[in-house]
């Protein structure tokens, strides 16, 4: 099922996405809250990288 | 024999452009120097503007068969015709940017796609005025302020709509600086532009590494339309973070780019032909462009006005405009706003977060309406 190609249809298509979109970028805000966390799994060491 | 030189002389010069030139070709070649004079005199984006306003200027030269089948600027724009040139660009973005300020602060991150509130309102009126609902989302993705994205859209949607979408999208994102600033004022206090925010936190080599490896996964599950610019992007900025291959990241970045940024500019300005860009949809999609900018902007601003009221007044509401992408354009014009309030507030790390997801909240856009519309 597609959108149809209406004025209706072009609502309907813009409050889909604006609200997907939100609740998408939320979702990657939430992971990117937990990306402090990575930092006690482990470091790496930047020196050591830029040695080769 | 005067009669013999006149007919030779009148069979010269229909073989050159004068005969075909019409008033036409002289608005567009005004509309071309006027680029290039947006872009030496007044600064406003010369990588982009100095290519796109010399082709325009070219492309309305009629004797010129650089446009045409088997002209060199035709090759450049199938570049952009076949989606070459925008995941390129995509990876040479991805190559140049440091994602630190958006993975630093996540709660702008929301920024990013409350500032896109303008494709959706362009797409509403092109849909009112007559234009399909594919026609439509393409004209309506101008508000998400990414180029190369718009580009990839219309290709996906209204392929026939390429040359003026990419005009609108790329000028209004060289006149940004213009048009972002009043609206960010009306919406704001001279109170809440001086708000000066804290610092953010250090962002470890790892978080660094593993950002792209993350997005790149996030987007390819969820967002298959565009994966391929995205995951380009999260390429170039996995060469950047790694730190292990600088030659290859610097390469991207600097080498590669640039060139894409010529074949980009010169295809796009070679559009702006006017027999095919002087007409009434033109200016409808200008003018619903603009619209999409100004929408996208004040949604950005009003939603960082609420963000600002719920953490307390901990939030510069102009951060809000950034969110609309075009790094790092939009980021920049809510850092000199600022400025012109509060000398010493520097905001543009601030900005770069929401600008950052920008970019991500068009492309989640862009993705979404593909699927909805059956496009893949």
């Amino acid at each position: 099922m597609t959108v149809p190609d209406t004025l209706y249809g072009a609502v309907i298509l813009s409050v889909i996405d604006f609200f997907l979109s939100i609740v998408i970028i939320a979702g990657i805000g939430v992971i990117l809250f937990l990306f402090p966390s990575l930092n006690r799994v482990g470091e790496i060491d930047e020196n050591n990288l830029r040695g080769h | 024999m005067f009669s013999e030189i006149v007919a030779l002389m009148r069979s010269l010069a229909e073989q050159t452009g004068l005969a075909q030139l019409y008033w036409g070709n002289l608005v567009m070649i005004f509309v071309g120097c006027v680029l290039i004079y947006l872009a030496l005199v007044k600064k406003y984006e010369p990588f982009l503007l100095i290519g796109i306003g010399f082709a325009c200027v070219v492309a309305n030269v009629p004797g010129s068969d650089l446009t045409k089948e088997g002209g060199l600027f035709y090759y450049a724009y199938q570049g952009v015709a076949l989606l070459v040139v925008p995941p390129l660009i995509f990876l040479g973005v991805g190559a140049m940017t440091d994602f630190g300020p958006m993975i630093a602060n996540p709660s702008l991150v929301i920024l990013g796609a409350a500032a896109h509130l303008g494709i959706f309102v362009a797409l509403i009126g092109a849909k009112l005025i007559g234009f399909t609902i594919n026609e439509a989302g393409a004209i309506g993705i101008i508000g998400g302020a990414d180029g190369p994205m718009a580009i990839y859209v219309t290709m996906k949607l209204a392929p026939h709509l390429l040359p003026q979408i990419s005009v609108a999208a790329y000028s209004y994102m060289a006149l940004m600086p213009l048009i972002q600033p009043p609206i960010m004022k009306l919406l704001t206090s001279k109170q809440e532009r001086s708000i000066v925010m804290e610092q953010t936190r250090y962002v470890s080599r790892l978080e660094r590494i593993a950002f792209p490896i993350v997005i790149a996964v996030i987007v390819n599950l969820l967002l298959p339309p565009v994966a391929p610019l995205i995951t380009m992007m999260m390429l170039g900025n996995l060469l950047r973070e790694t730190l292990l291959v600088d030659r290859l990241a610097e390469t991207v970045a600097n080498d590669v780019m640039n060139v894409i940024t010529i074949v980009l500019t010169v295809a796009i300005g070679s559009t702006m032909e006017a027999s095919r860009f002087l007409n009434v949809q033109t200016i409808e999609i200008i003018v619903l462009g603009l619209i999409a900018f100004m929408g996208g902007t004040a949604s950005g601003v009003v939603a960082a006005k609420i963000m600002n009221w719920l953490s307390g007044g901990k939030i510069n509401p102009l951060v809000g405009s950034a969110g609309i992408a075009s790094v790092p354009i939009a980021a920049r014009v809510s850092h000199m706003v600022a400025l012109k309030d509060n000398p010493y507030n520097f905001l543009i790390m601030h900005a770069m977060g929401p600008n950052l997801a920008g970019v991500f909240g068009t492309a989640i856009s862009g993705g979404i309406m593909l699927a909805l519309l059956g496009v893949r």
